[in-house]
């Protein structure tokens, strides 16, 4: 039964390859029929059903492949880009972070790919809490003003006022109604002016801000996706030139944090 | 490598240097990100390069910035090649920094240029590479694969 679910499997990459994936995500199907204990099999079903924007049975594929062996990177990987759509943000960054763990780890290859990932939950994140803030903040806003206006009529209505006082009120209300309409509009542009990226938090090689950075001997610290790459062709530092081998890296942890913590109220930066 | 990276780190270098580049820099053209345009000229007096604008065109790989980029001046009505031991009459760059040994991926366009800016500011001799006439004839090599021979050094 293994070998055939394996000949399936064979021929679904082959269509996968080939962009059918409707046809891959059925030869993926027959196959975990014929083998469901293959762990391998549902990843790769997630993978087809990834392209065909199924995102509910990428989650299930993937959450039994991480039954079966709970280190797949792919699982983590794929369930980080399903949770995306979903607007399911804090789940997606869980298993891209989980994927880049994995990645580092074993060496994997597509670090540069997870740490983009990465990158992308949290700007989503930032973006979808971001609008929900604008939303609260100029509902608020409305509220305010309602309130303001029935607390005037109200004054306006008062029988002991006389006809000449009355302009004096409405334009008491009308400068208080200003001046809380220039102190959201403050609230508003301040918000929109934080736009610029500290050097400390950029990588010199990718130029884009760091999620796991590697200080170097020189005290320099890079992106590690970045670092490995350019170490993989040439053992060298970037700086001095001096020889650098890939096990001679450590990870900056305190900027590390400073970076995750500049990007929690800066997702636009991802971005910049 | 994916494309996407040399594409980021593009995106990003020309947003940088759209807002800022040192004075005798200029960016000529940009439309993708493939090849660039660049002006250069020196600014102090040396009389080899004074009152010329040279044209650099950058080509960068999917691999950019962890592969250098390919930089050769180009000759145009208003653009002469400048005059260098080690730049060859075609344009073609000499300089261990844009070779695979001596490139770094922290260098970018940007120090590329202040670089090149440099090589011709330190420079007195009024003379061509040896061998310039033979290498423009028979070169057929891409400028960032020959392996330069950096037989002097304080040029």
């Amino acid at each position: 039964m293994a070998n055939k679910a394996l000949q399936l499997k064979e021929e679904g990459n082959r269509y996968f390859q080939a962009g059918d994936y409707v046809s891959a995500e059925a030869l993926y199907s027959k196959a975990l029929i014929a083998d469901p204990t293959n762990s391998m099999l549902y990843t790769n079903r997630a993978m087809a059903r990834l392209k065909m924007e199924l995102w509910e049975s990428v989650i299930a594929d993937c959450s039994e492949c991480l039954k079966l062996s709970p280190d797949s990177f792919k699982a983590h990987y794929y369930l980080a880009q399903a949770h995306l759509p979903l607007h399911n943000y804090d789940d997606a960054l869980e298993h891209a972070l989980k994927a880049h763990e994995i990645c580092v780890k074993t060496g994997d290859k597509s670090l540069a790919a997870v740490t983009a990932l990465v990158l992308r939950c949290k700007k989503e994140r930032w973006d979808y809490m971001e609008k929900r803030r604008r939303r609260e903040h100029s509902d608020l806003e409305s509220e305010v003003l309602v309130l303001m206006e029935r607390e005037r009529d109200e004054a306006l209505t008062d029988p002991e006022l006389s006809d000449a006082e009355k302009p004096e009120i409405e334009a008491e209300w009308a400068r208080k109604i200003e001046t809380m309409r220039t102190v959201f509009e403050k609230a508003r542009t301040n918000s929109d002016k934080r736009r610029d990226v500290p050097d400390w938090a950029i990588d010199d090689i990718s130029f884009g801000i760091m999620v796991d950075p590697v200080i170097t001997k020189t005290g320099k610290s890079y992106e590690r996706a970045s670092i490995m790459e350019h170490l993989r062709r040439q053992p060298t530092d970037p700086l001095t030139r001096e020889p650098l081998q890939i096990s001679e890296l450590r990870p900056n942890l305190g900027l590390k944090q400073a970076c995750a913590e500049f990007l929690e109220e800066n997702g636009w930066a991802v971005d910049w | 490598m994916s494309i996407q990276f040399a594409t980021k780190r593009l995106g990003k270098e020309l947003q940088k240097i759209q807002n800022y580049l040192p004075p005798g820099i200029e960016l000529v053209s940009a439309d993708n990100f493939e090849e660039w345009l660049v002006d250069i000229r020196v600014l102090d007096e040396n009389p080899l390069y004074k009152g010329q604008i040279y044209r650099l065109k950058f080509k960068f790989s999917s691999s950019y910035p962890i592969e250098p980029p390919e930089v050769v001046f180009v000759k145009l009505a208003d653009r002469p090649i400048p005059m260098h031991p080690h730049i060859y009459s075609n344009g073609i760059i000499c300089l261990d920094l844009l070779g695979h040994q001596g490139w770094s991926p922290v260098q970018n366009v940007e120090s590329v240029c202040m670089s090149l800016q440099s090589m011709l500011t330190g420079n007195t001799k009024n003379e061509r590479p040896p061998g310039d006439e033979e290498f423009v004839r028979a070169n057929r090599l891409r400028p960032n694969q020959i392996d330069f021979y950096y037989h002097d050094n304080n040029v």
